[in-house]
Parts: C-alpha cells; sequence; structure tokens
C-alpha cells in the first residue's frame, strides 16, 4: 500500500513538472516554426522571426522601456522596504502590527482592483498615465516583498553588533549605514531581483496606468489580441529566456547566501 | 607600553588639513553633522519617530491612499471633475450593480471561477506538495522545488499565450488527440470556462504549492509512524493526522489563490469568450470609456474586493475552527 | 592617576521594566584604576547596572556621573566608555584591524593615528599577526582579545566587560583570567566586570558588589566576602559553607555570642548584630574548622563523629555529626592524609570567632 501510494506519487510529481512546462516548451518550439500560422504540426524551421525581432526597433525599444522601468520601480521599492522592515523589526511600539498589515496590503489586493485603485490615485497624485505613473504603482506593488525579505534577513542580526557600533562612537545612522547595511546586502540583491522581475512581467498595472508606449508584457498582449504569429513566440521567448534565467539566479544566490551566515 | 598617553588625547584636535582622514572620521567630527545627530538621538522617542515617520507616512498614503480614494470615488456622481461642474455623493454607483443582471451574472461568475480554480489547484498542488515534503530526501527537495518555481519566473502574458497554444484547434492538446485516433475534429477548447481554467491553475499553482509545501514539510514524520504504530491505515493517517496538520497551508494557499483569481484580467480577456465574462473585464470597461463613468467601475471594484475579503476571512475563520477542533 | 574623586558615581538608580524592578535605587562610587565585579545570579540587577553605564538603557530614576559629569541621558556614542559583549559581537565583515579601527576612526583620528594606536593595541595583546584576518576565521580566545583590543582602542575611561568569558572552555578561561587582570593592572584601566561566576569574580577583582533582586547584598574585597558574609544570599552564593542557626546571647570583647544547639560560639558581626534572643544564622567556611584529638584552645570548640568522607584529590571534605546538638552536622575540608586518619574516633573541630561570620538575615 505504502509502495503503490509511492509510485502514485511520484507519477503525479512528474506530470506536473509536465503541466508546468510543456506550455512554455511549445511556445518556444513555435518560434522556430517555417509558417505564419500557428498551429501544429510543424514542417519546416526557421530563425527569421527571431532575426526580425532583434531588428525591430519598436520591440528593443519597448524590451529597454520595460528594464528601464523595472530598475527605477526597484530602487524606489528597496529603499522604502528596508526603511519599513528598519522601523518594524526594531523596538516593539504600539500599532505596529497594522504598520505591518497595511505594508503587505498591496500584494494582497487583486490585479485588477489594485491597477483600477492605483489609476484613481494617480489622478488625485497628478501622475500622468506613462512612465512615471507606472513605475509609481510597480514600486508600491513590490514593497512588501522587500520589507519581508529584509525584515527576515533583519531578524538574524544580533542586537550586540549595533550596540557594539553605537559603542564605538557610531551615531544610529553611521551604525546603520556601516553595521546593518552590509549585513543586509544579500537580502536586498536577492529582493531587488524578485522587484524587477515582478516589474518586468507586471501586465495589469502597466496597462492601466501607461500612456502611449508599451511595456512588453502590454506589447504582447495587443499584438495577441490583433491575432498570433510566430514574432510573438520570438519575443515571448526572449523575455521567458531572460526571466527564467535571472530568476533561478537569483533563488541560487539568496539560498547560499542564507547559508553563508 | 603606556597605552594611556597614546594618541587618543590628539584625535579632535588632530591637524584637519591632513587629508589623511576617511569620510567616516571626517563626517562624525563634522560639526553641523554632529548638531544634527545630536538633535535627533536626543532622546530615545525622537528618534524613533524620525524613523517611524517616514514609513507611516508612506503607509497610509501610498499602501492605504488608493483604496480609499477609490471608496471616496464610488460615492461621487462624477470623476474626473469638469470644471465648473459640482461633485456630488451618491449611492447611485451601487445601486447600478444591483439594478441590471448585466453587471451580476459577470460578478457571481468570477466568484464561482474563483472557487472552483482554486479548489482545483488545491486538489492538483495538494500531491505534489505531499510528495516533495514527504517522499524525497532533504537534498533533492530544493532542487525539486526550484524545478517546478522555474517556470514561474515567466510573466502571466507569456504563461497565458503558452497555453493559447496548448489549447488551440490547431494546438498540441488537438494534435495529440486527433494522432491517437480519439477524435476527428478538434474540440474548441478555447474561450470557454475550460481555458479559463487551465490558464488560472496554471498561474496560480505556485501560490498554492509554497504554503502547502511549508505546512507539510514542518509535520514531523514520526507522527505519522506513531499513529500506524496506533493500527491507523493510510487513509485514516491522512485525514486525521496529515490533513488536520495542513490545513494552515491550505487556508493560506487558497486565500492566496482564491484573491489572486478574482483580480485575473489578462488571462480572462485572451482565454476567455463572450460566455465567460468575469467581473475584471466589466470594471476596467468602465475606464477605456469617457472619465465619468470612473465612480462607476470604482463602486464595481470596492464590490468585488469587499465581497473577495469576506468570503476568505469566512474562510480563513472556518479554517482556524476547523484547525482548533481537530487538535483538542 | 592621583585624582581621588571616583570616576563613576551612580546616584539613587532604578530601572523598571514594566512592573518589574530590574535595579532598586542603587548608590555606588568607582575609584579610577579599579577593577570592580557585579557578580549575582540572571536577573539580579548587575546587567542593567552595565546597560546604563554604557548608555544602552536610561534609567526610570537616578544619576549616573562619569568623570564629574552627568552623562545620564547621554547616547553610548557619546560616553568615553566602551564594552566588551558577551558574544563579543565583532564586526563580520571586517578584519580584525578594521575592527580595532572602528572607534578610532569615529573619533575623528587621521589614518596615521589610527595606524599607529591599532599596530600598539595588537602588538600589546598579541594580535599583530592576525591584523587582515576575519572574525570568522579566530579561535574562541582570539576572539575574545580582539573584542578587547577594539574597546580598548579609543581608550575610554571605563571598560564594560560582560560575561566575557562565558562562552570560552573552562581551560582557557582560567588563563584568560589572569591575562585579564594583568592588563588591567598594566593599563591602570577602571573595569566594570559582570558575571555570575563566583571563582571568576574572586580571582580577578579588586572589590565585589553581589547582587540580588535588583539590590546591593554586600559590597567589599574579595576576601571580604569570602570569610565574612553579611547575608546568607552571599554566604550561599560564593563558595561552600557551612550555615549553622542558632539564638543570639550578646556581645563579648567585640564578639557575638550565640547558642548553637546548646553549644556557645562566637563570631565576628556585623554593624547592627540584631538584638539578644533572636535566631540568627553564622556561616563557618569549610577549610577554617581544625581537626584536633583534644580539645583545642581556639574561641569555638565542639565534638563530632565522622559521617562521611569525599575524596577530592587534593583535599578531602569530612562529614561531621555534632554530639549534643541534635544531629547537627558540619562539613570540613582537610588535607588527604589527615582525611584518612580519621575515623571511628569522635574528633574536636576548632575555629576562631573570625571565622565564623554571623549573617545579617
Amino acid at each position: 500500500m505504502m509502495r503503490g501510494n509511492r509510485i502514485f506519487l511520484t507519477c503525479f510529481y512528474w506530470a506536473f513538472v509536465l503541466y508546468v512546462f510543456i506550455p512554455l516548451i511549445l511556445m518556444i518550439t513555435m518560434g522556430f516554426k517555417d509558417s505564419k500560422f500557428i498551429g501544429f504540426p510543424i514542417r519546416s524551421w526557421t530563425l527569421d522571426w527571431y532575426a526580425s525581432v532583434f531588428s525591430n526597433t519598436e520591440i528593443l525599444s519597448t524590451f529597454g522601456y520595460s528594464v528601464t522601468i523595472a530598475v527605477l520601480a526597484t530602487l524606489i521599492s528597496v529603499f522604502v522596504g528596508t526603511w519599513i522592515a528598519v522601523l518594524l523589526e526594531g523596538r516593539k511600539f504600539w500599532g505596529r502590527m497594522v504598520i505591518m498589515g497595511l505594508t503587505v496590503m498591496p500584494a494582497l489586493v487583486p490585479g485588477i482592483i489594485s491597477a483600477i485603485a492605483f489609476r484613481i490615485y494617480a489622478r488625485l497624485l497628478g501622475i500622468e498615465p506613462g512612465m512615471g505613473a507606472i513605475v509609481w504603482s510597480h514600486a508600491v506593488h513590490t514593497v512588501p516583498f522587500v520589507a519581508l525579505v529584509v525584515m527576515a534577513r533583519l531578524s538574524t542580526l544580533p542586537k550586540s553588533q549595533i550596540e557594539a557600533a553605537r559603542d564605538l562612537g557610531a551615531d544610529p545612522l553611521i551604525a546603520f549605514v556601516r553595521i546593518t547595511l552590509p549585513y543586509l546586502i544579500p537580502a536586498i540583491i536577492g529582493a531587488s531581483i524578485f522587484c524587477m522581475l515582478i516589474s518586468f512581467d507586471d501586465f495589469v498595472r502597466s496597462f492601466f496606468l501607461g500612456g502611449y508606449e508599451p511595456t512588453l508584457p502590454v506589447l504582447i498582449f495587443a499584438k495577441l489580441r490583433s491575432g498570433m504569429s510566430p514574432e510573438i513566440n520570438a519575443i515571448a521567448t526572449v523575455a521567458l529566456v531572460l526571466t527564467a534565467a535571472i530568476g533561478i539566479w537569483a533563488e541560487r544566490f539568496t539560498r547560499r547566501m542564507n547559508k553563508d551566515s | 607600553m603606556t597605552l594611556d598617553t597614546s594618541t587618543a588625547t590628539d584625535a579632535r584636535s588632530g591637524d584637519p588639513k591632513d587629508g589623511g582622514r576617511s569620510v567616516w572620521a571626517r563626517l562624525a567630527t563634522w560639526t553641523p553633522y554632529h548638531a544634527m545627530m545630536s538633535l535627533v538621538t536626543a532622546s530615545p522617542r525622537r528618534q524613533f519617530l524620525i524613523l517611524a515617520i517616514f514609513p507611516i507616512i508612506w503607509v497610509l498614503t501610498q499602501h492605504l491612499g488608493p483604496m480609499l480614494q477609490m471608496l471616496r470615488v464610488s460615492l461621487t456622481d462624477a470623476y474626473p471633475v469638469a470644471p465648473g461642474v459640482e461633485q456630488n455623493l451618491t449611492l447611485d454607483n451601487y445601486a447600478r450593480f444591483f439594478a441590471d443582471s448585466i453587471f451580476m451574472m459577470p460578478f457571481f461568475r468570477t466568484l464561482v471561477y474563483a472557487a472552483v480554480f482554486t479548489f482545483c489547484t488545491l486538489i492538483i498542488t495538494y500531491p505534489v506538495a505531499y510528495f516533495l515534503a514527504r517522499h524525497v530526501s532533504r537534498k533533492n527537495q530544493m532542487l525539486m522545488l526550484l524545478l517546478l518555481l522555474t517556470p514561474f519566473w515567466v510573466g502571466e502574458i507569456v504563461r497565458t499565450y503558452a497555453i493559447m497554444i496548448l489549447l488551440g484547434n490547431t494546438g498540441a492538446l488537438n494534435l495529440a488527440l486527433k494522432w491517437l485516433g480519439l477524435i476527428e475534429q478538434p474540440i474548441p477548447f478555447m474561450y470557454t470556462s475550460f481555458s479559463m481554467g487551465v490558464g488560472v491553475v496554471y498561474l496560480t499553482a505556485l501560490y498554492m504549492l509554497l504554503p502547502l509545501y511549508s505546512a507539510l514539510e514542518k509535520l514531523p514524520k514520526s507522527m505519522n509512524e506513531a499513529a500506524a504504530d496506533l493500527g491507523a491505515g493510510p487513509w485514516t493517517r491522512f485525514r486525521r493526522v496529515t490533513l488536520p496538520m495542513s490545513i494552515e497551508g491550505i487556508s493560506s494557499g487558497c486565500t492566496l489563490v482564491f484573491l489572486i483569481s478574482t483580480g485575473f484580467y489578462a488571462v480572462a480577456v485572451l482565454l476567455g469568450g463572450p460566455s465567460t465574462t468575469v467581473f475584471a473585464e466589466t470594471i476596467a470597461g468602465f475606464f477605456h470609456v469617457a472619465g465619468d463613468q470612473w465612480p462607476t467601475g470604482a463602486a464595481f471594484a470596492t464590490i468585488m474586493f469587499a465581497t473577495a475579503l469576506l468570503i476568505t476571512g469566512v474562510f480563513q475563520m472556518i479554517m482556524k475552527s476547523l484547525r482548533k477542533g481537530d487538535l483538542t | 592617576m592621583t585624582d581621588q574623586t571616583p570616576l563613576v558615581r551612580i546616584e539613587g538608580v532604578s530601572k523598571h521594566f514594566g512592573d518589574t524592578v530590574a535595579l532598586d535605587n542603587l548608590t555606588l562610587d568607582i575609584a579610577r584604576g579599579e577593577f570592580v565585579t557585579f557578580l549575582g545570579p540572571s536577573g539580579c540587577g548587575k546587567s542593567t547596572t552595565l546597560r546604563i553605564l554604557g548608555g544602552f538603557e536610561r534609567p526610570t530614576s537616578g544619576r549616573v556621573i562619569l568623570d564629574g559629569k552627568d552623562v545620564t541621558t547621554q547616547p553610548p556614542e557619546k560616553r568615553q566608555v566602551n564594552m566588551v559583549f558577551q558574544d563579543y559581537a565583532l564586526f563580520p565583515h571586517m578584519t580584525v584591524k578594521q575592527n580595532i579601527s572602528f572607534g578610532l576612526e569615529l573619533k575623528g583620528m587621521d589614518k596615521r593615528g589610527i595606524q599607529r594606536r591599532s599596530d600598539e593595541i595588537m602588538a600589546f595583546l598579541e594580535l599583530s599577526a592576525f591584523g587582515d584576518r576575519y572574525p570568522g576565521q579566530l579561535s574562541g580566545g582570539q576572539r575574545q582579545r580582539v573584542a578587547l583590543a577594539r574597546a580598548l582602542a579609543p581608550n575610554p575611561a571605563l571598560l564594560l566587560l560582560d560575561e566575557p568569558l562565558g562562552a570560552l572552555d573552562a581551560k582557557l578561561r582560567g588563563q584568560v583570567q589572569q591575562e585579564l587582570k594583568s592588563i588591567q593592572r598594566r593599563t591602570n584601566k577602571t573595569f566594570f566586570f559582570v558575571t555570575h561566576d563566583q571563582e571568576e569574580a574572586l580571582t580577578m577583582s579588586d572589590r565585589i558588589v553581589v547582587m540580588n533582586q535588583g539590590k546591593v547584598e554586600q559590597d567589599g574585597t574579595p576576601e571580604d566576602l569570602y570569610f565574612h558574609p553579611a547575608s546568607r544570599f552571599v554566604a550561599e552564593f560564593i563558595g561552600e559553607t557551612n550555615l549553622l542557626s542558632g539564638e543570639m546571647r550578646g556581645h563579648e570583647d567585640g564578639a557575638v555570642v550565640m547558642d548553637w544547639f546548646g553549644q556557645t560560639l562566637r563570631g565576628h558581626a556585623p554593624a547592627g548584630a540584631p538584638r539578644t534572643g533572636a535566631p540568627i544564622t553564622a556561616s563557618v567556611r569549610l577549610e577554617k574548622l581544625g581537626f584536633h584529638a583534644e580539645r583545642p584552645a581556639t574561641a569555638n570548640a565542639v565534638q563530632g563523629k565522622v559521617v562521611g568522607k569525599t575524596f577530592l584529590g587534593s583535599r578531602m571534605a569530612v562529614d561531621l555529626m555534632i554530639e549534643d546538638a541534635q544531629g547537627a552536622t558540619l562539613r570540613a575540608f582537610v588535607d588527604a592524609e589527615t582525611g584518612q586518619t580519621v575515623g571511628a574516633d569522635p574528633v574536636w573541630v576548632g575555629w576562631d570567632s573570625d571565622s565564623m561570620a554571623v549573617l545579617r538575615d
């Protein structure tokens, strides 16, 4: 009985792996199909779609636009998230749990609601739809992830480290920059990469807060609505390879860092 | 050895023209900075306030603010306000929702979809999480988990597109079925609740898998053995020991997936059809047209969010009482 | 260092954490160049005192005067006080040299000065060979020395040591105790040491303050505390002792006379001994009891029978049942040879009146 169970579960696991990978593999394969028509079977192969993607300035600039947004949003989000984490991991204070709850809230609001709430609020703040609005919404959306990751790391920093620095003449700010910050670096790097991926992949906020210039997911979405083409597969594959590679690297990086300390 | 006559005495009177001092040495003795930090650290209370003021303002204005503004706009008759037009408070936007089944249908469809898809995700990922946590050696656990996590780094749109290729009329699934001789004509999977379900499960599996895995992983193996010792069969063991212990993971996983499922927009547009319109599309519709529809959109989003929170809140309470009931 | 004003003056300092009183109205002076140890069980207030001196806690009431200046509300970075932490708190991302230079740099010292001072202190503590290593690459004893070097480098007026030997193994600890004492002598610095280990306190200190429940139990030299404990708590906390419960009889030639199960004993009295007839307790150290075949001429002498012997290597612990004292027992240390000869016959034990301390309740 135990054995049967085990075999069943092993098969189930690998079936799940297939379920998770097959659609992506199919999509990648389709990018090499030598025909305008999406669908199986594939009779001849080509690299033309990739060539056309890499020579298309609109796509390349969209790519750059998405990366710029991701970097800017991450800078803001890391700054704010780290500050919040330092506050929440410090001494207990009245209302701490309320601040904690509000901190994680943006990560829990369903996508469409978050997007339109940002859209309405951007109007109130006077931010025009476009890059600024997207950066701002991505930054707010990713703050919870930074705060949680940094808090986890901060909770393992012995209190005596900061006290020793203060004791040796460092004021709170110098102690933070010279002792706390170096300790947090692995967590901050890990969180930054996650934030960049979230921002780079985000569709719904970019869609509702964007101006005329689309981000990469918005561009793919727009192209999909006007019909499928192997060119989209090529774009998507480039995005996929990039994000997956960075994601895996970040995952390994944070694991190694956590093991080291 | 004369430790006392040492350089410490000339520390501050050191030659200021001497460029050999580090940034920190100069900063720490720079009078304006010093004066500022003395003000900051004058009392622990003041120091705490200076630390706390920015995060508190941020979460109130940036995290809570958009939600409150959405609520406020939902109660007005015009937004954005045109010049010369007076803005009035009204409940009309909410009344509009209850007045027309055109809005009610997508709303309830969304809730049913979210519930069903959440349940499907749970059923599919539970054995995977259970297998990883209970049947795999610790060394392989991380590797096998990582294998599953990798595709999730790929964005929502790309993965949705991948599902389109899988399920299309000339897609891989139809091709495979035809090749197996099971069908003659392609089955129209796309633009149905089926395609949406496949898409949602595909996008949310991770959010269910991780909480389940961490809950099951915490469960000591000896517990099952103890239960087996007492003569409990595999099914009884699962029902009486494993399941109650993983309720925490089920509870948070389902909450997360349910909330995410109610908010999907791109999946609904790309994988759904006219018969599967969900509330996210209804809400989005108010933002594509002229600005005076915003209050209605805000009201509908508020209704959606409040309902989703209510459902997950009740769900979590039920799960909590289940857990307590099983432990006593 | 001829200044006679105390370096530290603690004036009526109390510290409350919510409802618990960690420190209850402590008043104390610490002289320059003194090695003073705060000794007590955990939660007695010794660490709170240390943290108040370091500036990590603010007293609920009272004042702390350092070198004539009121520092009660000064943050740690403004005080001429440095600390050796229990876990050393070395900065893991800095080398030994960078750790030691940290405090010097923040004093605004130039690079040459820092170089000179850190070389000097590393040579002094025999750390010169480890300057470029990271704390993670050092042994426990080396880390402890780096922590000490880092704290001594900025030339503090007062050095605080928070159980710095706790993390070392027993063998190394003895060696480090000697080292620490000698460093204190050579630098002529004021050391404020906190420990729960009575042996450590006795070996190193010029002065020991025994704390219990936020209050000072006794304040004196190690010898004072050991041979003339003022209270039952001190007598029991430091070393092993015989506690004799009896009744106050009166004074005679500066000694207290007490009745112990019908035996009249004379002891050393604290100021303000209780009134006649009151129940009192006295303490006699095990090694102060001498064995005699005949009744000795000491102020106190009782006869007893050996009921148990414990071999301890260089000496032996002997348990005696005292005759005519309702089965009361005494425990004594004797050298191993004497221990072997005593046996079935009743023996006399004697001790001076000065060896027995009458305790405050």
